[in-house]
């Protein structure tokens, strides 16, 4: 619960107006509903007691038929309003809380990238986030307008009808409410943690068992692994079962609540009629009034059957928004060389160390290649050098300053570092260079596609209005790795971190990249990660690593 | 299924009948506050709990037995599945692993919803406005009139606005994609985005884009919510119809419409009581329709799947005595099902052979053959001088290591990926030693231990070749079938892999590879060559 009440809160802060409107008219919706219902008892047992005393000519009819024509129409009118406002409300919750979880993992330590956005995290982060669409939508909102209500209601019984009815509809509902609600909020947020990591467990093995099938079947594994799918399905529909359980006695509860209010209405109306002054209108209308006020605790139930969902989800977001930002430094200097003495630094997510005792240093306009095995560390070195991971020993000064001492923004301003598996977005050509450099001119973006050797295949694909689909869609491997390179090179970095550059590209074009590159950047200090002799060739001096 | 569905929807109706007896209680205690007489009101207001409480008994046995039917049919979708993807030796038409997986999941599970609500939504729909409608024209003409007329005309207008609605949503959702796809996309290019320092730039590019999606949205929404508000209205204006007509007439205001008789007060509260519910079918159909239309979807992707032609094996994939003889294999008469026709091929025990030929030549195929792990029905495969058939070949396999390109891991530990359930089938710290993945071992926190799969950690590709040809060496093979062992490695590791192979051959072991790497072919004592000239 406390969980949800933080994610909540957070919506809350930026979203207050959007919410206070969709609770406003979410509490005029049921109490127009309630008061429809009310009135119209009223009005025809009034009416019918005016009947039987031959009073029906001086039996005001106007005012009560207009009224309820009025509640009828505006009930419907305030549910259309209702609807609208409080999904407005919901959207713009969820787009918050989107904004925020992008926030958080843009300020993330590079170490934990790789964690956040792997395909299974990042389905899973999606499916979070739309589950807590409930939390203002079927929670809040409606818990907030059933109390409002409840108290309205209360009031006016007490004003019109009488005390005791008053007091029973506000307990009876509400306390009723609260006891059936929290018993199957008890039970079932449990279940359905259970019940989702069941449903996990059951996609898993079934991944397992489609994707290595020969492998399992050379091994003569497949009808194992075959079980152990049909397991988790087992155990998943096992508390499945018992979660539907639980919400069929909710519903039933809720059932059993709304009749024994009726009926209690119906008896305390009939007692105050026969020993008291009460008319039968009056009791009429304390009657259906609580009668319709089932009305604002029945979308309670819903909320209760996805608590466990959105409480296990929002935990999930609570745990992403939770990643605390990379330390900040706030210097910065000229970057006129660089300089690596016996660094050492650990593998990504281990303390141990992958590369240990490097030292170098490289002056403007020089290239160097870093060369050795894959898994030698030379990617890690990259990131170190970007400031990106830390190390472990040693120092990476650049300019007059180690790099953890600079500015972020100053650093990358500095500095560049294109990874190996370079990500493209949706958008067109030019948006996907602009991101690097805001500034940059037309004249700017053509001669850094010319650099790449990607002038000419753009041009006559709509130049730099060329739509990409997502990821880059629409380029082939080796046209996207040149767009990254171009992007990468726009920024004018005194120093270019190049992780296998000429990934994709076959020798003629690679050799035509690297040569323009130097020649778009001739005083950079360009340094490539590259298991290819052909990057290894066009350097000024190489390193390996082992 | 049908059937316990039918009853179970019949009684939810019956629950929903009861509702009438009790207004008809109801009725009688306020005619018997206002003209007096009449029974006691103690029996009335007893009565009426005492059927509320009967009607949530039956309307939980109801939603228990459609929870029952629903799970069931679950069950035994995902029975299927399971079973007819072990049967299944490649991927189909309808798509990979992971859209198998997630219609097995998480998909199927919305079928629960269509048979738990909508099901009985509709037989409500079915037989409650009907039967309110004749008792209202028991009591009153102008009643069922106002009824009759609301009644039909409200599936008329919710299927016009609904249609419009789908429209507006069709163009306009698709042009703009959802924002998840958008966050995604961000998330799949962070490190780009921070090694560009463009942070704030795409976090403001988000929000303006989330923002017009919105707006976007709500303007579908504008017109999708318009066909609940016609059902809302409809509903609204029919009960104050029926509030306003019983009151006129009680007054004798208006003198028309019932059947000559003025109306009786308890007749008139009856009615009220009814109105509300001729409409509450109409409203849960209405909501449970989204049920339904993810239901087809589901239940369409399901046919698809359950449709779409795949491979067979050969064998059922399970641990079996090995086959006895010298582990000899000949492969003849076969063809591609793109009509290429393979080489024959006979390779003697103790045999090195590489296959090389340009990609799409059949070499994988030639080598899953040789596994039984993909069956063409005229191939004609013979393994240690037996036909290679479903007995023959779990036996087989017994005796097979089995080297794939992919690095696929299952979601275990690494110990489990090598020794893949039969840890006395060999010698784990020989076969680290052998495959060249000891100081890798070394290197991870968790040793062994180390989860890998979807949640687990990374393996270099250079590592994860490695841990393939421990898992191949591990049972001491008698034949190993080496799928590019050597592929997208550097010289170094390359060389690694190639020695290990090689010394296992040295072993005796009979060694088939199917590469592009000229060099690890040039070791073997002959090269056969696919797929034309090449």
């Amino acid at each position: 619960m406390n969980v949800l009440w933080f994610i909540f809160r957070l919506i809350l802060r930026e979203q207050r107006k959007a919410l206070l409107r969709g609770a406003a008219l979410s509490f005029a919706v049921l109490v127009m509903g309630a008061a429809l219902l009310g009135v119209s008892g009223w009005f025809i047992t009034g009416a019918a007691a005016a009947g039987l005393l031959g009073m029906g000519a001086v039996f005001d009819v106007f005012r009560p038929s207009a009224a309820i024509r009025f509640l009828a129409l505006g009930r419907t009118v305030a549910r259309y309003g209702e609807r609208m406002l409080t999904h407005d409300a919901t959207l713009r919750a969820l787009e918050t809380l989107r904004l925020r979880v992008l926030r958080t993992v843009l300020a993330a330590p590079f170490t934990q990238l790789a964690r956040l956005r792997g395909p299974q995290a990042l389905a899973r982060l999606t499916a979070d986030i739309d589950a807590l669409d409930g939390i203002s939508l079927r929670l809040v909102l409606p818990l907030v307008a059933a109390i409002a209500t409840q108290a309205l209601a209360f009031a006016l019984l007490w004003w019109l009808v009488s005390l005791p009815l008053a007091l029973f509809s506000l307990i009876g509902w509400l306390g009723g409410t609260a006891l059936v609600l929290a018993s199957a909020a008890r039970q079932s947020v449990p279940l359905s943690r259970k019940a989702e990591a069941a449903m996990q467990a059951l996609r898993a093995r079934m991944i397992d068992m489609i994707r290595s099938r020969d492998t399992l079947a050379a091994y003569g594994r497949l009808r194992d692994q075959a079980e152990f799918a049909q397991a988790a399905q087992n155990r998943q529909s096992g508390l499945r079962r018992a979660l539907d359980r639980v919400e069929r006695r909710t519903g039933a509860a809720q059932s059993v609540l709304a009749t024994l209010m009726a009926g209690g209405a119906l008896w305390i109306g009939a007692v105050s009629v026969t020993h008291g002054p009460m008319a039968p209108a009056i009791a009429a209308l304390g009657f259906f009034t609580t009668l319709a006020l089932a009305e604002t605790v029945a979308p309670l139930r819903r909320a209760i059957a996805e608590l466990g969902r959105m409480s296990e989800a929002a935990r999930r977001v609570r745990r992403t928004l939770a990643v605390p930002p990379a330390a900040q430094a706030g210097r910065s200097a000229s970057v006129d060389t660089l300089s690596i003495r016996d660094i050492c630094i650990a593998r990504p997510g281990t303390k141990t160390a992958i590369v240990s005792g490097l030292t170098f240093s490289i002056k403007p306009g020089e290239t160097l290649a870093l060369t050795g095995p894959s898994g030698c560390g030379k990617s890690t070195v990259l990131q170190a050098i970007a400031g990106l991971v830390p190390v472990l020993e040693g120092t990476i000064e650049l300019g007059a300053l180690p790099v953890q001492d600079w500015q972020e923004q100053a650093l990358r301003n500095a500095v560049t570092y294109l990874p190996q598996r370079s990500a493209l977005m949706a958008g067109t050509v030019r948006d996907a260079l602009l991101l690097a450099q805001p500034e940059a001119t037309d004249a700017d973006l053509w001669a850094v596609l010319d650099a790449v050797a990607l002038a000419a295949v753009i041009r006559p694909r709509g130049g730099l209005e060329m739509v990409l689909g997502p990821r880059g869609e629409g380029l082939s491997g080796g046209e996207a790795r040149r767009l990254t390179l171009a992007r990468a090179a726009l920024r004018r970095p005194a120093l270019l971190l190049l992780d296998e550059p000429t990934e994709g590209l076959d020798d003629a074009t690679a050799d035509k990249v690297l040569a323009g590159l130097r020649a778009f950047l001739p005083d950079a200090m360009i340094i490539m990660a590259s298991h290819h002799p052909r990057e290894a060739a066009t350097a000024d001096r190489t390193l390996s690593l082992l | 299924m049908q059937r316990p569905v039918r009853r179970a929807s019949l009684l939810s109706a019956g629950a929903a009948l009861i509702w009438p007896l009790q207004a008809v209680l109801v009725a009688l205690l306020f005619a018997g506050l206002l003209q007096g007489g009449g029974p006691a009101p103690v029996l009335l207001v007893g009565g009426f709990v005492l059927l509320g409480l009967v009607r949530a008994a039956l309307g939980y046995v109801s939603e228990k037995m459609l929870q029952t039917s629903a799970h069931a049919l679950i069950a035994r979708l995902r029975d299927t599945m399971i079973t007819t993807e072990t049967t299944r030796a490649s991927d189909t038409a309808f798509g990979s692993a992971g859209a198998v997986a997630v219609l097995a999941s998480t998909k199927l599970d919305m079928l629960i919803p269509y048979i738990t609500r909508y099901r009985p939504a509709r037989m409500r729909v079915l037989l409650i406005p009907p039967i309110i409608l004749v008792l209202a024209f028991w009591h009153a003409w102008v009643v069922g009139l106002v009824l009759l007329v609301a009644g039909p005309l409200i599936p008329v207008f919710m299927a016009l606005v609904g249609w419009a609605a789908k429209e507006a949503s069709a163009r306009q959702l698709s042009e703009i994609g959802s924002l998840n796809d958008l966050l995604v996309e961000r998330f799949s290019a962070l490190p780009d985005i921070r090694a560009l320092g463009a942070g704030g730039r795409v976090q403001d590019g988000f929000a303006a884009k989330a923002d017009d999606l919105r707006r976007r949205t709500m303007a579908v929404l504008a017109v999708a919510f318009m066909s609940s508000t016609v059902l809302e209205l409809f509903s609204a204006l029919g009960v104050a119809l029926v509030a306003v007509f019983v009151g006129f007439s009680l007054l004798d205001v208006v003198t028309f419409g019932t059947w000559g008789a003025p109306l009786s007060p308890a007749a008139g509260i009856f009615l009220l009581l009814l109105a509300p519910d001729y409409f509450q079918p109409l409203r849960d159909l209405a909501a449970a329709w989204h049920d339904k239309a993810a239901a087809d979807a589901v239940a369409e992707e399901y046919e698809t799947w359950h449709e779409s032609a795949a491979t067979k094996r050969l064998g059922a994939g399970v641990n079996a005595a090995p086959l006895p003889g010298l582990p000899s294999l000949t492969l003849r008469a076969a063809q591609l099902p793109s009509g290429i026709a393979l080489p024959e091929l006979s390779v003697n025990a103790g045999e090195r052979v590489a296959l090389v030929g340009p990609s799409g030549a059949g070499k994988t195929t030639v080598l899953r053959l040789l596994a039984g792990l993909v069956h063409l029905p005229d191939a004609r495969i013979t393994v240690a001088g037996h036909t290679l058939d479903d007995v023959a070949a779990d036996g087989w396999r017994r005796r097979i290591g089995w080297m794939p390109q992919a690095p696929h891991f299952l979601n275990a530990s690494l110990r489990r990926n090598i020794d893949m359930g039969r840890p006395d089938a060999g010698n784990m710290k020989d076969t680290l030693q052998r495959a060249a993945l000891a100081p890798v071992i070394a290197g991870l926190p968790q040793g062994l231990n180390t989860q890998l799969g979807e949640t687990g950690a990374g393996l270099s590709g250079g590592e994860g070749r490695r841990v393939l040809l421990a898992r191949a060496l591990f049972a001491r093979p008698d034949v190993i079938l080496a799928d590019e062992p050597t592929a997208d490695l550097d010289a170094a590791t390359a060389a690694l892999i190639t020695h290990a192979l090689m010394m296992e051959a040295a072993r005796g072991t009979t060694l088939i590879v199917a590469t592009h790497d000229m060099k690890l072919a040039r070791q073997m004592d002959r090269i056969i060559r696919l797929g034309g000239a090449a």
